[in-house]
């Protein structure tokens, strides 16, 4: 696969002083038929900071991100996205974030280029014909354009998800497992594409268990385990939880 | 206006991408042209050979046709959506509910109009009634109806797209609601039919035209609810 240098389009942030927090929650928790996903987690992420969310499963990774992503509410506490409820300013959110979730959201019987150009229409893509045949390029699936997704594997797939969220203009992207189904070409362009993401300002939190192959890529790490976070690391992300010495969350048994 | 011509953008890449993916998989079309043609012969078959008392049944059996294979297709649609959660991703844009729900219906709507077209001519056919004489009131009966069964079914489709029991539930919600359409539908085309004799048709119309308003508003309104997890 050719290494092109993948385009990612211009953000303005105005000054860096002024810009609000990428992402700050505060004692949030999600429940699930009564379980605590999230058990009251506080967080707060710089702006233009590549942040690993890791953790077993069931850490509440996922449905942290979903939360930001606003397909999730929360049943208690809060969250903000550049300074920006999730729930009461979710139109506005859903403007500066990107989602790549496990599933990818594509169209089985159109083809990766009118998938993409589908996309570029709702995302409100300037010049949608150029952006998507570079979008395309740059996953690897240039060749593979006018081919439809049902014959895709899910590596593919994946590339194709990815390509998608070039087209935007997200402040915020966020990426549950990434690396899932890539092959090692696959496994490449993720690397590169948080390297393009950190270098226009583009803040990316990245759930992962990949934490061999971040390690150099990110600024920080938050460390998750059953709802809470136990653990906080690197530059621009810091957190207020029990386990750290901080203000105390509740514990999963007390928000059941 | 800028609003709303970016919400008719969006609602038109949505229909698009249905009818695209319709004509590709023929998931709606195929299945429901079929379905609505069973239900015409097996009502046909039911009723007798008698030809004018098949006339006489002809409005209520097209409209029956259409609303049972319209739910069919309407359903089918909004499943093209559960591929690979593709509803979730189309939540995920920063673009008006109202848009999205906009540009289901109208999808929905362009497959129920070509299934009340092929219905109607087949109703003209098999039970040997003259559509040719009324095609205009005909056709726009056809266009309010297709139109009423789309707005609701949109809504409900998205109501019942995560349930597991979605293929029961949708008629069970659709039906109810749907009354009042059946009713005037079934109406403005027995009249037109008979040419109009009590100068009624157009008040069936009219009812026709504020179902759908209705419809279309409420739908509209709340359907971004449905995309909540």
């Amino acid at each position: 696969m050719p290494q092109t240098t993948i385009y990612v389009s211009p953000r303005s942030f105005g000054r860096p002083d002024a810009r609000p927090p990428a992402v700050e929650t505060t004692e949030l928790a999600r429940l699930f038929a009564g379980s605590a996903a999230l058990a009251g987690v506080t967080l707060r992420v710089e702006g233009g900071r590549s942040v690993a969310l890791l953790g077993p499963n069931g850490a509440g990774k996922t449905t942290l991100l979903r939360v930001l992503a606003t397909i999730l509410r929360s049943s208690y506490g809060s969250a903000r996205v550049d300074g920006l409820d999730v729930v009461r300013d979710a139109d506005l959110v859903r403007e500066r974030v990107a989602y790549l979730s496990h599933a990818t959201g594509l169209y089985d019987d159109l083809t990766a280029r009118e998938n993409l150009h589908f996309a570029a229409a709702l995302l409100g893509t300037e010049e949608p014909a150029a952006r998507v045949e570079r979008a395309l390029l740059d996953v690897g699936l240039g060749e593979r354009a006018d081919d439809r997704v049902r014959g895709f594997s899910a590596g593919m797939r994946r590339r194709l998800a990815l390509g998608r969220i070039l087209l935007g203009r997200a402040s915020v992207v966020l990426l549950d497992e990434p690396y899932a189904a890539l092959d090692r070409d696959g496994m490449g362009l993720v690397d590169r594409l948080l390297a393009a993401w950190k270098e226009v300002g583009v803040t990316v939190i990245v759930a992962s268990h990949a934490t061999d192959r971040l390690t150099g890529l990110l600024d920080g790490t938050v460390t998750l385990d059953r709802g809470l976070v136990t653990a906080v690391s690197g530059a621009g992300v810091t957190s207020v939880a029990p386990t750290l010495g901080g203000t105390r969350a509740p514990a999963p048994e007390a928000i059941r | 206006m800028n609003g709303l011509r970016t919400e008719a953008r969006v609602a038109m890449a949505i229909a698009r991408k249905d009818a695209v993916a319709e004509l590709r998989g023929r998931h709606a079309t195929v299945s429901t042209l079929f379905f609505a043609a069973v239900v015409l012969l097996l009502f046909g078959f039911a009723l007798g050979p008698d030809a004018r008392r098949l006339a006489e049944a002809a409005p209520g059996l097209l409209w029956l046709a259409i609303v049972f294979a319209g739910i069919l297709a309407v359903n089918r649609l909004h499943l093209l959506e559960t591929d690979d959660a593709a509803l979730e991703q189309l939540a995920l844009y920063p673009v008006a509910r109202r848009a999205i729900y906009a540009g289901k219906a109208l999808g929905g709507f362009a497959v129920m109009l070509v299934l009340g077209v092929v219905v109607l001519g087949a109703v003209g056919i098999l039970f040997a009634v003259d559509i040719a004489s009324a095609w205009l009131p005909l056709l726009s009966t056809v266009i309010l109806g297709a139109m009423g069964i789309a707005a609701v079914g949109t809504f409900y489709a998205g109501v019942t797209v995560r349930m597991r029991a979605r293929e029961v539930m949708l008629p069970l919600l659709v039906l109810p609601v749907l009354a009042p359409l059946l009713l005037g539908a079934v109406r403005a085309t027995a009249a037109a039919l008979a040419g109009d004799p009590f100068g009624e048709l157009g008040a069936w119309l009219q009812l026709l035209v504020a179902f759908d308003l209705i419809m279309l508003m409420a739908g509209a309104a709340t359907y971004g609810f449905l995309l909540e997890d």
